[in-house]
């Protein structure tokens, strides 16, 4: 398996996590408390789980962790990004229409940020199936 | 399952004719990933025009010597 492959397998997984952890601060707190109040941990948490992982991943393979992208690696980021934009922009209108029945702007923001969450899950996603099944 | 790119080629022959080049010594020489050689050799990837010919000169030979177009 590639460090890529490695990389996206695991950073889908921290994203999964963290936005397991995400839902369950939302649904633990008032509809009308700050929204920060479950933001900033799921966001201290993101960035701790990755830099932890990658450092792990850098460590175990120095060689290809340091490697630019090769042409296949940067086409595979970009078909998967395309992909991940797509379903980023079907998630930010659902999350409108929703809205427009449920008006509730602290709903909105969980909504977005969930919508993207579930895209950069995607992203990871496709790039896995790309690398490992041909692009 | 991605459709197979209607390109052939050689890369494995080659490599293995010449000494038993490793796929990552190959992919250092040309620039890619020893993932992105397996692929090209399982042609599940076509290579850009770039690395095409940087292939062929590591091995001396001409582009159609090491990669061929399959069906119509």
């Amino acid at each position: 398996m590639s460090f890529r492959e490695k990389s996206a397998w695991v950073m889908a997984v921290v994203m999964a996590i963290t936005g397991l952890l995400y839902i369950g601060l939302v649904h633990g707190a008032s509809p009308d408390a700050p929204v920060m109040g479950p933001l900033l941990p799921y966001v201290l948490a993101v960035i701790a789980l990755s830099v932890v992982v990658q450092v792990v991943l850098a460590v175990m393979s120095p060689r290809e962790a340091s490697a630019p992208m090769d042409e296949r690696e940067k086409l595979v980021a970009a078909k998967a990004g395309q992909v991940s934009g797509v379903v980023l922009a079907v998630l930010v209108v659902l999350s409108g229409g929703v809205y427009v029945f449920l008006p509730h702007g602290n709903m909105l923001f969980h909504h977005l940020l969930g919508g993207l969450i579930v895209a950069q899950i995607v992203d990871y996603a496709v790039q896995i199936r790309l690398l490992r099944r041909g692009y | 399952m991605p459709k197979r790119p209607p390109i052939t080629n050689r890369v494995r022959e080659l490599r293995e004719a010449h000494g038993q080049i490793s796929q990552s010594a190959l992919g250092d020489a040309v620039g890619v990933t020893r993932q992105t050689i397996i692929a090209i050799e399982q042609g599940r990837y076509s290579p850009s025009l770039e690395t095409s010919f940087r292939i062929a000169r590591l091995f001396g030979v001409g582009l159609e010597d090491v990669f061929g177009w399959e069906g119509d």
